[in-house]
């Protein structure tokens, strides 16, 4: 394994960021969240995971998909490039790796292919970083990920105390690797492994038991303490859904996309002012059927990685495991 | 505390079985043992959920306007700062007094769930009061029917009220703007701050609006100043200082020295006015009166 004195990771970043685009957590105003190396403020921040997962490096928030203008009768439209420059995402965290698994299912397969997403992800390397100890809101281990193995990951760095270790996962990571190998010392140590999550939850026929419960009184209960404002769906790293609107000022405009969230009572509104998820009640049961019934029923995966980000975030304690657990206690009478 | 959760919960077993309410609205205990997330009681044999904690931070005032349509009664636990949101929302006429069971309880101030968080254990009293709690000058219900436990004072001093809002008086236009732009380029714009807020009462807002769009959906710094300015603007004269917009906000950014600018400014145009406090007392932007300092007329 290939090690480097924390004290020293800023120096190595600094050398990488002279000559690539990487982007590292940081900390910056109490919010942490991954920032380009170079052009960042704040500290670096290995301590745990960001407030703001990675997610918008590949699938920004708001996003321009192409311009036009109008000339006489007649109108033009102007590409935009969707090639993505090189990036590195160092730091990244396995659950977040895990999640672009998700991701890659929604923007890459089932007969399309998404070429914004798709550009920025064939040019991104993740250096992830295991973690020793998971928080107290993570429950990734429930979802099968190992906290401190990030096997979707380029490279897999792991904390051995004073030190990071490193080790090759994919050809370029092996590349990265050796384009500074002058930073890195050679040491026999292995892998760390992690500490359980001390929150757990067990998901094992939830999507069975959820495709019966769509009229089921629990929604009723559940929802009226939901504010629906869009923390979950955007510390979310599997959150994946966009709107698409344009900006016109005289004869010219554009057209982008931007992060669009379930909660919001604007989305599904159909032409002509119709909503067929009108209540917080709707809105909310779509949120957690689509991590927990429809994205299991399309992917055959969920689409939760237990981040644990919706849970230290939401102001009104919108537990997913808790919403398992009662889902599993309940009592379908056939 | 464990007494008033147990008159919390005597007061709410009475009005549920009598059927004099549909729901009580309290807080119970959450996931972990800093949070006391709010929670909907309907049924006697449930009453057991609710608690009086120092984590009981939520402003439960807000949730009235979703039973605006609700036939029967809804009863409500009311700290000093959400009483003053239930002042608001009868004054906006959103709600009918009448239709409301208020259960006033005074407050010493709610803890810092943040740096409970870090605690490895559980230890309430290690931890420091919440930010929104450190300048509450109304501790106590100022509307209620019926009121648990001994009456508060209010410990927090008048003269440092606006030491922040000084802070950017005291900036040139040029760093006040680098000031703003720097935490509003942060905003996701989960709505998070509107959602909770009391003062956010209208039927249908004009950020959720797509035809006209006023705020447009891009994540840039100009919309995002478009929406602080025009929520700050909309909520001038009505924000009950509660601080649920930035105790709610993920992405940390000051909002409540915003709002308390707005006030400092309110205060020395029309006078000394705290919103929420009064209901006979109209806000000073939504009553007409001869002699404002309106200097255009």
């Amino acid at each position: 394994m290939k090690t480097i004195k924390k004290a020293k990771i800023a120096e190595l970043l600094d050398k990488i960021a002279a000559e690539q685009t990487i982007f590292a957590p940081v900390a910056v105003e109490g919010v942490t969240r991954f920032a380009r190396w170079g052009q960042h403020k704040g500290d670096l921040y290995l301590e745990g995971n960001s407030l703001l997962p990675p997610k918008d490096l590949l699938f920004p928030q708001t996003e321009k998909m192409y311009s036009y203008h109008v000339k006489g009768m007649t109108a033009a439209v102007d590409e935009v490039a969707t090639t993505a420059e090189p990036q590195i995402i160092f730091g990244i965290r396995p659950c977040d790796v895990k999640s672009l698994e998700m991701l890659d299912d929604v923007f890459l397969t089932k007969g399309y292919v998404d070429e914004f997403y798709k550009s920025r992800r064939d040019n991104t390397l993740l250096v992830a970083l295991g973690c020793r100890k998971p928080e107290p809101t993570c429950f990734c281990t429930s979802w099968g990920i190992d906290p401190a193995q990030a096997p979707g990951a380029d490279v897999n760095a792991f904390d051995l105390g004073e030190e990071l270790g490193f080790e090759a996962r994919t050809e370029a990571g092996q590349k990265f690797l050796d384009a500074y190998t002058q930073f890195f010392s050679e040491a026999s140590s292995s892998a760390p492994k992690a500490e359980e999550c001390t929150l757990k939850v067990d998901p094992e026929g939830i999507t069975e038991k959820l495709q019966k419960m769509f009229e089921y009184s629990l929604w009723d209960e559940l929802y009226h303490k939901c504010l629906g404002c869009g923390i979950c769906t955007y510390v979310c790293p599997t959150c994946h859904c966009f709107d698409i609107q344009s900006e016109n000022r005289g004869d010219q405009g554009f057209k982008f996309r931007c992060w669009d969230s379930c909660m919001f009572s604007e989305y599904t509104r159909m032409a002509g002012g119709h909503n067929p998820r009108p209540s917080k009640k709707e809105r909310l049961r779509n949120r957690f059927l689509h991590k927990l019934q429809y994205f299991p029923e399309r992917y055959n995966k969920f689409a939760c990685v237990g981040c644990g980000r919706c849970l230290s975030k939401c102001p009104v304690n919108m537990d997913i495991t808790r919403l398992i657990d009662r889902v599993k206690e309940v009592k379908l009478d056939e | 505390m464990k007494e008033v959760t147990q008159k919390m919960r005597e007061i709410a077993k009475e009005l549920l079985e009598k059927n004099e309410v549909e729901y009580v609205v309290g807080w119970e205990k959450g996931t972990f043992w800093y949070q006391s997330p709010p929670c909907f009681v309907r049924r006697a044999e449930e009453v057991e959920r609710l608690v009086w904690d120092e984590f009981c931070i939520n402003n439960l005032a807000k949730y009235l306007l979703d039973f605006k349509h609700l036939e029967g009664k809804i009863a409500l636990f009311v700290k000093g700062c959400d009483s003053r949101g239930i002042i608001r929302l009868l004054q906006d006429n959103q709600i009918r007094r009448d239709r409301v069971v208020l259960v006033g309880i005074p407050c010493k101030g709610m803890k810092d769930v943040t740096e409970a968080a870090k605690l490895e254990e559980e230890k309430p009293e290690k931890l420091p009061l919440a930010a929104k709690c450190q300048e509450c000058r109304y501790p106590n219900p100022l509307v209620y029917d019926y009121l648990i436990g001994e009456e508060v004072v209010a410990t927090a001093g008048q003269e440092d009220r606006f030491s922040d809002v000084a802070e950017l008086e005291a900036m040139s236009p040029d760093e006040r703007y680098e000031y703003w732009v720097g935490h509003y380029d942060r905003c996701i714009r989960c709505f998070a701050c509107r959602n909770v807020c009391p003062a956010c009462n209208c039927r249908e807002c004009c950020f959720d609006l797509a035809e006209p769009r006023w705020l447009g959906k891009r994540v840039v710094r100009s919309e995002n100043q478009f929406f602080a300015i025009t929520r700050a603007m909309h909520v001038a004269g009505r924000c009950t200082e509660c601080g649920e917009c930035e105790r709610v906000c993920p992405m940390n950014i000051p909002i409540m020295k915003l709002n308390k600018k707005i006030i400092k400014d309110i205060n020395e145009l029309f006078g000394p006015y705290d919103a929420g406090v009064d209901l006979e007392d109209k806000p000073p932007l939504g009553k007409y009166n001869p002699d404002d300092p309106d200097q255009f007329m």
